[in-house]
């Protein structure tokens, strides 16, 4: 974008994918990704899932989000406006989740698992999968991201990419009862994203300029590859081929194929969602 | 209670930069980062085409979204109505840069620049660090000159009528296109000049309640 064109043209936001941006993309993947694994593999008892989910969510998620920070040294001072902002409602369950999801492996591991600290884990591992999808659609300036369908999309992703985690740990185990669980849930994680993808898109094309903007450059425009090969082909299609065959009869390599194919699809939809939030120009202009 | 404003007269703008620069040497501010710009845009289609020249600033909403979204409290809104950032609470997450629907802040970031690349940093850019440092890793922004606002006040100056007490582009301007003053003052010249001229703020869908109007043409 050339300097006359700021705010004049539709403009893309860019601290949250460009440069150090990229550092934050992957932290909301991680963190959404690794809770979703975590509440997934307590539902389905997969001690293993859940080790593996609080890893992705503390270590790389919040690793990567604290490298991202202007200022990581003052990061303790992100908890000090729970009650306006999402972010700092997110540092706080994530911390949350992550003694408690400590305390709740060491309990299960060691057999003394309490319903409560459970119930309670698991609640706050939904939360963590859900505040980020709110923290973007409470942005009024960007179209794209201010929709109510934002933290539905990334809830159900987050789950499904757990539920992914959760058969990888299971086929590795040899654990038949999660993997014929799991697999019913992939394919209606699977089916409810399609929906929710297709409906998303839909909706924007009736909205501002930045959103009509946002729609054709993910599906026209500079995102087309990233759209319609990951995404749509490896991250939707292969899912798809997939679920028409028992998971049973599908090798185990197969398996571990579709579910990074359904992780990168994630990741790239992540991706497009950040890199093609326009803001509406801030004069009228017929540019 | 007093509410500060600026009223930017579209009428009379005429695309000079002044307050621009006259911001950029007021708070020293390093390469790339402005707290103050002139957008320039076009209407109509040749040979009717007309030029379109905002200055633009920090609007210091009254419901500001960058206040509600900091996470650590850096941002807050004095009981005057300008929203500042304490440099030394700011984390850098950059959740108000976002959250801005007018893209008025700037993450000033870890890259070293000078003006000048390879000749080192002019006199002004060393006396600048000195002056008015700014931190690096944190979000900037237009604060309505609030040094000047505040040492013009403790002197019982009137910002917007006396110079010293007035913000540097209002001050800058040839064309006399920018007011500052008291917009809950309905005797102020802000106040007037809403109200007669019929100023609009930029954006209002976006339910912010700016403290920045414009007669528009």
């Amino acid at each position: 974008m050339k300097a006359y064109e700021w705010m004049v043209k539709c403009t893309p936001q860019t601290e949250w994918i460009e440069k150090k941006g990229i550092l934050l993309w992957l932290a909301f993947f991680f963190i959404e990704l690794g809770a979703g694994a975590y509440l997934v593999g307590a539902l389905f008892k997969s001690t293993a899932a859940m080790m593996a989910g609080w890893l992705f969510c503390g270590v790389l998620g919040g690793g990567l989000h604290l490298l991202y920070l202007g200022r990581p040294s003052r990061f303790y001072r992100m908890f000090a406006r729970p009650q306006t902002s999402w972010i700092s409602r997110g540092m706080t369950f994530v911390t949350l989740f992550l003694l408690l999801g400590f305390l709740d492996i060491i309990l299960r591991w060691t057999s003394y698992e309490t319903v409560i600290l459970s119930l309670a884990t698991m609640f706050l591992a939904f939360l963590v999968v859900i505040y980020g999808g709110f923290a973007m659609c409470c942005i009024t300036g960007i179209p794209l991201w201010n929709t109510a369908l934002i933290p539905i999309l990334y809830v159900v992703s987050g789950l499904w990419g757990g539920v992914g985690v959760t058969l990888a740990f299971a086929i590795a185990q040899g654990d038949e009862q999660i993997m014929s669980g799991a697999e019913r849930w992939t394919d209606l994680f699977l089916i409810g994203f399609v929906l929710l993808l297709i409906t998303y898109l839909i909706s924007l094309r009736y909205g501002s300029r930045a959103a009509k903007m946002s729609v054709q450059e993910i599906i026209r425009g500079s995102g087309k590859r990233v759209f319609w090969i990951l995404i749509v082909l490896i991250g939707l299609g292969v899912p798809i081929v997939m679920a028409s065959f028992h998971t049973a009869s599908i090798p185990a390599t197969l398996l571990y194929f579709t579910i990074a194919c359904e992780l990168a699809g994630d990741l790239g939809m992540r991706y497009v969602i950040l890199k093609y939030g326009f803001y509406n120009p801030l004069i009228p202009s017929s540019i | 209670m007093t509410r500060w404003g600026m009223v930017i007269n579209l009428n009379k703008c005429i695309g000079c930069y002044a307050c621009m620069l006259a911001c950029k040497q007021e708070h020293f501010l390093p390469p790339g980062i402005f707290w103050g710009r002139v957008v320039v845009g076009e209407q109509g289609k040749f040979p009717a085409v007309r030029k379109l020249t905002y200055p633009v600033l920090c609007n210091h909403c009254e419901e500001a979204p960058c206040v509600d979204v900091c996470p650590t409290g850096a941002s807050t809104k004095r009981a005057d109505g300008v929203v500042v950032i304490d440099y030394d609470k700011c984390v850098g997450c950059r959740y108000c840069v976002m959250a801005c629907p007018y893209q008025q802040r700037t993450f000033y970031s870890n890259e070293k620049r000078e003006y000048f690349p390879g000749q080192g940093f002019t006199e002004l850019e060393i006396i600048g660090k000195e002056l008015y440092p700014l931190q690096r890793g944190t979000v900037v922004k237009c604060n309505f000159c609030k040094e000047r606002l505040d040492s013009g006040q403790r002197r019982k100056l009137e910002p917007g009528k006396d110079r010293e007490a007035t913000p540097a582009c209002v001050n800058a301007c040839p064309a006399k296109a920018r007011f500052f003053g008291d917009i809950n003052d309905p005797t102020s010249e802000v106040s007037k000049l809403i109200a007669e001229k019929k100023a609009t703020p930029l954006g209002p869908e976006f339910g912010t309640s700016p403290s920045v109007f414009y007669v528009m043409r």
